[in-house]
């Protein structure tokens, strides 16, 4: 009910009651005979003005009585849904905001802003909005509300992220956000139609609801942009190549500066083609022991500064002693499991080799891990200085090669050797391949074409109940054991290491099989350098039980004490996490999809925006005209206020009345 | 016990109670006889035929009054006294103008001067003086000469009874019709509220001054009058001319009260220059003050 409704309007007829009684009384005032005037004057004009004052005061008041029980009996109601009161011409408008790092590129922003503050004051009063942004993920800044203010005001403190959007998950977070909604729904979608921003499949761009869709294209055509796309670096050669690449350019010159450990140490000159690939190669990097900062970026930046420097951690490690075990040091064995170490990325080995008999003269402890080539070669007492160095944490990958033939047990892991199988030779027809492997495993999780290499020999060996086999040959035999002993553990390979029993030391896997199990045993194995940006870092992905983690721009942001603890990486450059009193650094880049400009083609955008329906349709199909708002009554209210008055009238009309007792007293 | 068997005679001069009685003699009476019996051992002489005392005989005294025994007993002529004789006339100017009908009380001024005359002109008589009353208001309405006949009290209180409120003040006309009729020397008591100039008043009350007689004057003033309670501004409107005032609390609580305040100072100022008494009876007051007054005025003048 209106207030226009003729009751509401019937009933304030009875105002003129206290307003008629006020004149009258206003006509008359106070008055009494007295003895004689002989001695009187008249009074003060404020006294007078404050009795009149005192009269319109009591007048309002009783008006007032009145106006509310008209109200009161005429049945008020406010008109609610769940988050709106409107009109039956009223829309909900839900505007999305694209935040990704594109729309911080040149003017685009800018042209965001006022595209949102036009499509604001275009709405009706009865209108409602919904102010969203959309990066990594879609956020609420104000939510719906008929007070275009407070969503122009909520507008001044956006801007855009580092992240990059997906249409297709836009459209299904959209669809959560209007499914409670009620009122007929207008979309509107201010972004920079990124291409490569599109889900594969262009049906996931369809609303679930009815809606209609406006798309806002702030992009300009000719807008420019290079990036640095990636970078390689090759420890041997000690380069570092760097790629960079330009979208909708035309041929330039730029200079790339090297910086390392914050320090320029490199300019060099670049010419990029139209939208190609351009490389530079850096030379003699003069890396320091430990974790270096190495970024590369252009000299001058472009519209989109974000993208024109990226990041990555070099480690040059200190390389680490691994002891080597042999009877004869001439074997092939010996030759290969050395070059395989010592021929690792980054170098992080530095390889001893002893005769059996020599381990006693040598500190165990100083050692990454050992590896022993026969274990039959190994005597009591080398046995018990191998099991007191596991006992402390040491590792040790072991094989079985001629000199296991008059063992029972497996020495330090206790496994109960059974047969020699002797399948064939080199020449032979007869040998196994590897049948399974647990890829789950850190030091197995990058090796591929195992299963090329051929095995003629191995010892056929009874696991221990606590011992996990790693790799099965296909016809089921253990080929590669994990043992615990102690603090340590123990790799049991049961062929030899050399081409006798199999010719997996001359298969191109052998190298990086041997710098996966080295890499495992010396406990430097899935440690990061490197991370994307709006990833999570948690302490079971950094390898490490507790410590914390600094934003590039050195505030901490995490102090990990469990595995649940996560942070989110937001900012580019490179993160510090400090545990144990080492320091590592990861290098975030932001994702190289957002350098993309590329615009998607009017086609799809008219497509898109066509797969919206309008407003009236929307009304048609959901019966919106019928829809029974929940009213809800404001006689409570009235009744308060009502009581409320009428106490202070009755207070106030007492005063005035025991003034006239008193006064005709 | 109820309240009425508690009321004592003095109870019954009180204005209320005496309100209650129909008849103004009846008031007068019980008035006169509540103040006599509260007075016990009188100061007053001459109110009543009870023997006092001897003195001898001076030129002058009524020679029906010597106590011819003690003259056969002792060869002295011996004047006896009495309480209460007089051998003198009262005459009562009762004032019936306009504003004497204000009271905000359960009874008006004039009301009360009734009672008040009637009070004295029967003390009067009981004393076998001769009363008379002259109402007015800006003329005399009404004029008893002063009598010690039998009826004469009954008249002049029937007259005292009939009187009615009239309009303006004029202490000039009962003034100048008292010289006319009365030359004798007696009491003359002026009831009035006197909201006159008290200039013109002395001009009135001086001659007959001059001429002999006691003059007291009877102020009645309601308690409004004289400590007016307003809490809001209020028109008051002039019982005798209808003039129109509208006034504030504040004035009616500071500067009217020094105003009324000086004018009755002014008025006793008058009023003892000229000889006469001036007495201020509010008419909530028991008319024992009045009468207590009234009779010690009296015998000052004796």
């Amino acid at each position: 009910m209106t207030l226009l409704a003729p009751i509401f309007l019937f009933g304030l007829l009875a105002i003129g009651l206290p307003i008629w009684l006020h004149r009258v009384s206003s006509d008359n005032p106070n008055r009494q005979f007295f003895s004689s005037s002989m001695f009187l004057e008249p009074g003060e004009p404020q006294r007078v003005l404050a009795k009149q004052l005192q009269y319109l005061l009591l007048l309002a008041l009783r008006v007032g009585v009145l106006v509310l029980l008209a109200l009161a009996f005429a049945g008020l109601v406010l008109q609610r849904t769940g988050v709106t009161t409107e009109s039956e011409s009223s829309a909900f408008h839900l505007m999305v905001l694209d935040t990704s790092l594109s729309m911080s590129h040149g003017r685009r922003w800018d042209r965001a802003l006022a595209e949102a503050r036009a499509i604001i004051n275009g709405l009706e009063a009865t209108d409602f909005v919904q102010l969203v942004v959309a990066g990594r993920t879609t956020q609420t800044i104000a939510e719906s509300s008929a007070d275009k203010g407070n969503i122009t005001r909520a507008l001044g403190v956006v801007e855009p992220g580092l992240f990059r959007i997906d249409y297709g998950e836009l459209m299904d977070s959209v669809d959560g956000l209007l499914r409670e909604v009620e009122l007929p729904a207008v979309l509107h979608i201010i972004t920079d139609a990124q291409e490569i921003s599109l889900p594969a499949r262009f049906a996931d761009l369809a609303p679930r609801i009815p809606l209609e869709l406006q798309i806002y294209n702030v992009a300009a055509l000719d807008d420019q942009n290079w990036s640095v796309d990636g970078m390689l670096h090759l420890p041997e050669a000690d380069e570092l190549t760097v790629r960079v690449r330009g979208f909708n350019t035309e041929s330039v010159e730029k200079h790339l500066i090297l910086r390392l450990n914050r320090q320029q140490i490199a300019r060099q000159q670049i010419v990029i083609e139209p939208n190609e690939f351009a490389r530079a190669t850096f030379r003699n990097l003069d890396l320091a022991v430990g974790s270096n900062r190495v970024s590369v970026g252009f000299e001058v930046k472009d519209e989109l500064e974000v993208d024109d420097q990226r990041f990555l951690v070099l480690d040059q490690p200190v390389p680490s002693p691994v002891l080597l075990v042999g009877n004869n040091p001439q074997r092939h064995d010996m030759l290969f499991l050395e070059s395989a170490l010592e021929t690792l990325d980054q170098r992080s080995f530095r390889v001893e080799r002893v005769r059996p008999l020599s381990i006693r003269d040598h500190d165990l402890s100083l050692y990454a891990f050992v590896v022993i080539t026969d274990a039959g070669s190994l005597g009591p007492d080398e046995t018990d200085l191998l099991a007191d160095y596991m006992e402390t944490g040491g590792s040790v990958l072991m094989a079985l090669d001629q000199g296991a033939m008059g063992l029972e047990r497996v020495p330090l892991g206790g496994q109960i050797l059974q047969t020699i199988n002797q399948l064939g030779g080199i020449t032979g027809l007869g040998y196994a391949v590897v049948g399974v492997m647990d890829r789950s495993h850190p030091g197995l999780q990058n090796i591929d074409e195992l299963r090329s290499a051929k095995f003629f020999r191995y010892v056929n060996i009874a696991p221990q109940p606590s011992d996990q086999v790693l790799i099965r040959l296909d016809n089921g035999s253990p080929l590669l054991v994990e043992s615990g002993w102690g603090k340590g553990r123990l790799l049991l390979f049961t062929s030899s290491l050399d081409r006798e029993w199999n010719d997996l030391p001359v298969q191109p896997v052998f190298v990086p099989f041997i710098a996966g199990l080295g890499g495992y045993l010396s406990g430097n194995i899935g440690l990061i350098n490197e991370a994307r940006l709006g990833s999570s870092l948690t302490a079971g992905t950094l390898g490490i039980q507790g410590g914390q983690i600094f934003d590039p721009r050195g505030d901490r942001v995490l102090g990990i004490g469990g595995t649940g603890d996560e942070v989110l990486v937001d900012q580019v450059g490179f993160y510090e996490v400090v545990s144990g009193g080492a320091t590592q650094l990861i290098a975030i880049n932001p994702d190289p999809a957002e350098s993309d400009l590329a615009i998607m083609d009017s086609n799809t955008l008219e497509g898109w925006q066509d797969l919206g329906s309008g407003v009236e349709e929307q009304r048609v199909i959901s019966g919106i005209e019928t829809i029974d708002a929940q009213p809800v009554g404001l006689w409570p209210w009235i009744v308060t206020m009502l009581l409320i008055i009428v106490l202070i009238e009755s207070w106030v009309g007492n005063y005035h009345l025991n003034v006239r007792r008193g006064a005709s007293a | 016990m109820s309240e009425k068997a508690t009321s004592t005679p003095q109870d019954l001069l009180k204005p209320e109670v005496l309100a209650g009685l129909s008849n103004l003699e009846l008031v007068a009476r019980a008035a006169v006889d509540g103040f006599l019996t509260g007075m016990h051992r009188s100061p007053f002489f001459g109110f009543s035929q009870e023997f006092a005392e001897y003195r001898a005989y001076a030129e002058g005294d009524d020679t029906r009054f010597i106590d011819w025994n003690v003259y056969a007993r002792t060869n002295r002529t011996y004047v006896k006294r009495f309480l209460g004789e007089t051998n003198t006339h009262l005459v009562v100017l009762l004032d019936a103008s306009a504003s004497m009908g204000f009271g905000s009380t359960e009874i008006s001024k004039l009301q009360y001067a009734k009672y008040l005359a009637a009070t004295l002109v029967y003390l009067a008589a009981k004393q076998h003086d001769a009363v008379g009353v002259i109402i007015f208001d800006e003329e005399v309405r009404e004029h008893r000469p002063p009598s010690s006949r039998a009826g004469g009290l009954s008249g002049v209180l029937h007259a005292i009874d009939r009187a009615a409120l009239g309009r303006g003040t004029n202490l000039k006309a009962p003034f100048e019709r008292f010289r006319q009729y009365q030359s004798g020397r007696g009491l003359v008591a002026v009831i009035s509220d006197f909201y006159c100039n008290p200039a013109d008043m002395m001009k009135g009350v001086q001659p007959l001054a001059y001429q002999g007689q006691d003059v007291i004057l009877f102020q009645l003033l309601d308690p409004q009058e004289m400590e007016p309670q307003l809490t809001e501004s209020t028109v008051l409107e002039d019982l005798e001319t209808g003039e129109s005032t509208e006034v504030s609390p504040v004035f009616m609580g500071s500067r009217y009260r020094n105003r009324i305040g000086e004018h009755i100072d002014h008025l006793k100022d008058v009023a003892a220059r000229a000889g006469a008494g001036h007495e201020l009876v509010r008419i909530t007051d028991s008319l024992k003050i009045a009468l207590r007054n009234y009779l010690l005025f009296r015998q000052r003048r004796g």
